[in-house]
């Protein structure tokens, strides 16, 4: 298969960037995406035709989030429910143009190319992202049962990989479905109960600071998120929002 | 100040209690202009405006209403912009993804609306204010107890030369007032101009309502009109259907149990009330 | 010949680590917050060591090559977590757990670790469920068990197929609490480059920061490694891109042991190779062997068939398959453990017998939804079938998934002692990074109670221990002339790198190391072969220094730079791969001689010569390193040969 690839080039977080356009000739279709830009780097090296092109990847299985590219104006390209990286070429037709494109945000500062700094989704966690277990001086696993359907869908809301493909697709660039995936699965545990009302507060408060945009019920993200976390989680945010800030004795 | 620190789900709480208030308000408005239909030369209609316009607790709510309007529209251009201001650099090929219809065009959907909303403002409500002259209605009977009063005056001989003069152009009009002007049940002289008023009733006669009907009428009989409204309702449609549904999951009340309910009563908002607004026009321009 | 001190507690096994933990010297917390710990390394066991010394009151500093600390591989494990629960009455016990590990790692592995890694085992998961893991439940609202190779009782915990993500974010989660609470300084998107030691102490490390290339120095009372194994030299691996045995190799060449690196996993159940340009290989979880049955066709001719694709699996019936794990280890069936099932699996493909490329072999799940429903199965293994259909485009409830082993995990690793110390004093290694609980093979599912067993609850006791007596020493200055000449060392690698200006891309040279590791120190591994192998590494070793291409300099974000710094390393590790290999006239675990097996064709172990963890030294440049011996003294356990039928 035979690709046009324009591409996002960017030196430094300080450099103007711009778009190359590249072709690259007989791709196998059962090539990754990541695959395909493996040999595109390959190329422009051998071919002395630019530095390679950098771009964040690391499992190459679809878990780690460390990918996340913007293909053809939809976060992780044409296929739902999967990472960049499970991403085949068997999804394009011969002879496409495939436009690649950096996450944008203004809390996701480009570093280089595709590569974009996401440490703010670590500094949401840091607020609030977790439970206060320190180890050891904890009940036998067993000693709390929790109903299956509540592990269940914290399972599902845990499943987060923190890509930030939620944040590069909302139009506001909102970190909604991230945090409220997270707030969620601490939600229906009772182990989360504690610390539920000043976690959900803190952790929105952070993300407002970051420069994240608001929710406006899009659901973008949904669409988007590789592991199909549901939007049901930021309304369960919301609720818990509203319950802590009626209910809080905190200031 | 306030408004801008305020969490973004705060503000959010905020824009959709309002955005929710507001629906509250759109089935009465709808029925009210659903009146106009009645074959009965606007008695409801009248009514209903007259009980709109003169009742404390509607005009209580009149003020909160106003107020909720432009809190949601501040609140909407808040967070807009904020939101906007958080993706500095866009991209170049439009985001595709798949998103909850009208959702993101609130703003602009919202933008239309108000544009409207000063359309209408200017030709109705500022009609009742009194700050633009419409047309106006006059209960017979009122009309004639000031003519009757009047009249006994000048028997007792207490009225100058010109109230006098001016009574007998009075006396003429009212005789000579065209069937149009005659409302059917013959209570009212209707879709008189502040001029016609003042002639039927006497300058200082002030017992008088916009004729919101025939006002409406004339209206709908504009196809320019009649074509802006429809478009608007058309926006009104998406900016519900977004609005509706979202308000529940901002409020997070969309749990799964309540899920059907929910898309039927915004289906209702998008679809009922704006064809309620939408087909009063219609009615109106073909069958005039 | 040196001997090797492993510290191992006296006393009866099962009462050990008790004893060291009432024994052992504690530090008050007004000096925890004076004594500073370097973590290298957020999978699992780095995190978790992290969050338990922060919450200590010690000053950490975590260090990770990835953008965020829950970015680390230990985040791709899907099958489960070991205890010994014995919540589903079956019969487990925490010696059961200790001898399944010890059989499982096919003898080789040290008692008085696996014993503790087995009484901790059951803390894990309490720990887990206290931090919010959402391990899978029964309806009862009580936790779920499954059974995975190597054990005959159900005692792996679970999160759907994503329980290394959901146990890691337990511990990142842990981490960032820590960090808000500033006992721990993350720093992201830096690698080490080296180990600073002082006066025989490890005292430091020098980074680079990937983003900048700026490298930097960074003091600590004592380092822990967390760096994960080095799978990653035989290229084609389930490891992520950036896992790498660099920091480790630097810790090896500045003093501290390299044990058993021939002990390398090839894990049964990857999605088969498929073309030239394909950068990694991805696991199907080993819970799949739980339900799928494995098979190849009986008849040579059905193979040849279905390879030149004019038969499917669909076309073979049922008595012309052979079920081969099932016939050749009736009582353990698909669940032998790892090494027997890749094994056999090359067997039969090496015999002909291959589907798909050649290379591959049935695991046909057709039965499990005739007995289970589909659902049922889709519930159980529905992300890794997804998995499975969005990277091959087959529908594996409908034809049976492609199967073909691949290199998992490294059980050698750095050598450490009882306390996880290496023999650099002051230099821990931790996770897969160190060499310690797995022997010769690990059983699924041992991986993440191994990572999460020693930094929650072995380091944090052990550290204290070796830092009570560190308390004395004040801080030293980063300026000191060890940082300056290994921040000089690593300055000069870069550079002669960058000076080579070559032809041949770091990803060419990879590949090529890696298709001589796969095929000559791969699943059987012969005299002739390793004895080959080597002068070909070397070869490769002065092809790199004189043929590497590395365009941009140092200073900026340039992965290929970070690549070749690695595969420096790596062609190295390779050689001392290669030659412990040779040195191991026998077969065991995960390391098999085709000169050492049964004439059924299983492996052979020597346990007369070769009970012992080869622990190798660095000698210098282009020197032989020095191997020395660990003997295994099995006290409580009765050595048999291994038999899963």
């Amino acid at each position: 298969m035979d690709f046009t690839l324009k591409i996002w080039r960017q030196e430094n977080a300080q450099a103007k960037g711009h778009f190359e356009t590249y072709k690259l000739t007989g791709i196998s279709p059962d090539c990754s995406f990541l695959e395909m830009l493996d040999i595109l780097n390959e190329t422009l090296i051998n071919d002395n035709i630019a530095h390679p092109v950098v771009f964040d990847n690391d499992c190459r299985e679809g878990i780690c989030g460390m990918c996340g590219l913007y293909i053809n104006g939809r976060p992780h390209g044409p296929d739902d429910g999967v990472t960049t990286c499970q991403l085949h070429m068997r999804r394009f037709k011969d002879g496409d143009t495939i436009t690649i494109e950096p996450w944008r945000a203004k809390a996701f500062p480009i570093i280089k190319d595709l590569v974009v700094d996401r440490s703010a989704f670590d500094k949401i966690i840091q607020e609030g992202g977790y439970i206060s277990a320190t180890t050891g001086g904890v009940p036998d696993a067993n000693a709390i049962p929790i109903p299956k359907q509540d592990a269940d869908e914290a399972m599902d809301a845990a499943s987060c990989i923190g890509c930030g493909a939620c944040v590069a697709a909302c139009k506001n660039a909102s970190a909604m479905l991230f945090v409220s995936a997270k707030v969620s699965q601490f939600a229906l545990l009772p182990q989360g109960k504690p610390e539920a009302k000043r976690r959900v507060v803190k952790m929105i408060k952070k993300m407002d600071e970051l420069g994240f945009g608001g929710c406006t019920n899009t659901y973008a993200c949904e669409a988007e998120c590789p592991k199909s976390i549901k939007k049901t989680n930021i309304a369960r945010m919301n609720r818990e929002f509203i319950c802590s800030k009626c209910t809080s004795n905190e200031q | 100040m306030k408004l801008i620190k305020l969490a973004s789900i705060s503000k959010k709480l905020c824009m959709g209690a309002l955005g929710a208030f507001l629906l509250v308000f759109l089935p009465f408005h709808m029925g009210m202009n659903l009146c106009i239909l009645r074959d009965d030369g606007g008695e409801w209609y009248r009514n209903v405006c007259h009980f709109m316009g003169t009742n404390y607790i509607v005009k209580v709510f009149e003020v909160i209403l106003l107020a909720c309007v432009v809190f949601h529209i501040v609140m909407g251009i808040i967070l807009a912009i904020e939101n906007k201001m958080s993706r500095p650099v866009g991209y170049a090929v439009a985001n595709k993804s798949k998103t909850h219809s009208g959702s993101k065009y609130m703003i602009w959907t919202g933008g239309i609306i108000l544009v409207f909303l000063i359309i209408h403002f200017v030709d109705f409500y500022f009609a009742k204010m009194g700050l633009v002259e419409g047309k106006y209605v006059v209960k017979v009977e009122k009309v004639e107890r000031a003519f009757q009063e009047k009249a006994m005056k000048m028997q007792q001989g207490q009225l100058k030369e010109a109230d006098l003069k001016e009574l007998q152009a009075q006396y003429m009009a009212i005789q000579s007032m065209s069937r149009e002007k005659v409302s059917k049940n013959e209570k009212y002289f209707i879709n008189l101009n502040k001029e016609e008023v003042q002639v039927v009733c006497g300058k200082d006669f002030e017992d008088y309502e916009p004729d919101f009907y025939n006002m409406a009428k004339e209206k709908f009989h504009s196809p320019l009109y009649v074509l802006i409204y429809l478009l608007t309702f058309i926006i009104l449609a998406v900016h519900l259907f977004h609005g509706v549904s979202s308000v529940f999951q901002t409020y997070g009340l969309n749990v799964q149990m309540y899920q059907k309910a929910i898309n039927g009563l915004a289906w209702f908002y998008a679809v009922v009330i704006p064809m309620g607004f939408a087909i009063v026009p219609l009615i109106v321009y073909f069958t005039k | 010949m040196a001997t090797l001190n492993s510290k191992i507690p006296e006393g009866p096994l099962a009462e050990k680590w008790t004893k060291y933990k009432a024994s052992q010297k504690l530090v008050n917390p007004a000096n925890k917050r004076k004594l500073d710990v370097i973590i290298v390394g957020t999978g699992l066991a780095g995190a978790s060591a992290a969050a338990s010394l922060g919450a200590l009151g010690f000053n950490v500093k975590v260090f990770c090559i990835q953008d965020s600390p829950r970015r680390a591989h230990s985040i791709a494990a899907q099958g489960g977590i070991n205890a010994a629960k014995k919540y589903p009455n079956d019969g487990d016990s925490i010696g059961r757990l200790f001898y399944d590990t010890i059989k499982g790692g096919d003898y080789r592995a040290r008692e008085a670790n696996v014993h503790r890694l087995a009484e901790v085992s059951n803390n894990i998961i309490d720990q887990c469920v206290a931090q919010g893991v959402p391990f899978a439940r029964e309806y009862s609202g009580y936790l779920a068990n499954r059974s995975f190779g190597g054990a005959q009782v159900s005692r792996t915990f679970y999160a759907k197929g994503q329980t290394g993500q959901q146990l890691l974010l337990g511990a990142y989660s842990a981490l960032s609490q820590q960090v808000k609470a500033g006992t721990v300084k993350l720093y992201t998107r830096k690698e080490m480059e080296n180990l600073v030691v002082i006066d025989g102490k490890a005292r430091g490390i020098i980074t680079r920061d990937v983003r900048t290339g700026e490298i930097e120095r960074w003091f600590g009372h004592c380092v822990v490694l967390a760096t994960g194994g080095y799978g990653n030299v035989y290229y084609l691996s389930t490891n992520a891109m950036n896992s790498n045995g660099s920091a480790a190799w630097q810790c090896y060449k500045k003093g501290a042991f390299f044990a058993n690196p021939c002990y390398v996993q090839i894990h049964p159940t990857c999605i088969p190779v498929h073309g030239d340009y394909q950068s990694k290989l991805t696991l199907m979880s080993e819970s799949l062997r739980n339900d799928g049955r494995i098979w190849v066709p009986k008849k040579k001719e059905d193979a040849e068939a279905i390879r030149a694709g004019k038969k499917t699996a669909n076309d073979i019936a049922e008595e012309d398959r052979d079920y081969y794990l099932e016939r050749r280890y009736p009582a353990f069936g698909n669940l032998v453990p790892r090494d027997i099932a890749s094994r056999a699996a090359k067997e039969r493909c090496d015999a002909g017998y291959g589907v798909g490329t050649g290379k591959a072999v049935f695991l046909d799940f057709k039965e499990a939804i005739n007995r289970l429903g589909k659902d049922k199965v889709a519930e159980r293994y529905g992300n890794l079938f997804q998995m499975y259909q969005k990277i091959t485009d087959d529908n594996p409830y409908e034809t049976p998934m492609m199967i073909y082993p691949a290199v998992h995990y490294t059980m050698g690793g750095i050598w450490v002692d009882y306390e996880l110390q290496t023999t650099i004093p002051g230099l821990f290694a931790a996770g897969e990074a160190n060499f310690s609980d797995h022997g010769a093979n690990r059983l699924g599912a041992s991986a993440l109670m191994q990572g999460l067993a020693d930094g929650y609850f072995v380091l944090p006791y052990t550290i204290q221990n070796y830092l009570s007596a560190e308390i004395y020493n004040d801080r030293i200055p980063t300026t000191t002339p060890e940082f300056d000449s290994a921040e000089k060392e690593v300055k000069e690698r870069i550079q002669k790198i960058l000076d080579v200006k070559g032809k041949k891309t770091v990803d060419t040279l990879q590949k090529e190391l890696g298709h001589i590791m796969w095929d000559y120190v791969g699943m059987g591994r012969t005299k002739e072969g390793l004895e080959q192998a080597i002068p070909m590494i070397q070869a490769l070793k002065k092809e790199f220094w004189s043929n590497v291409r590395v365009d941009e300099g140092n200073e900026c974000m340039n992965p290929e730079l970070e690549k070749a710094l690695r595969l420096a390393d790596h062609i190295e590790l390779a050689e001392l791969i290669a030659r412990d290999a040779l040195q191991r006239e026998e077969s065991c675990g995960g390391h098999f001689r085709e000169e050492h097996q049964t004439e059924e064709g299983e492996a052979k172990r020597d346990d007369q010569n070769f009970m012992f963890v080869g622990a190798w030294q660095y000698k210098g440049e282009n020197e032989t390193p020095e191997m020395h011996k660990e003997d295994l003294n099995y006290e409580f356990i009765k050595v048999q040969q291994r038999n899963y039928k």
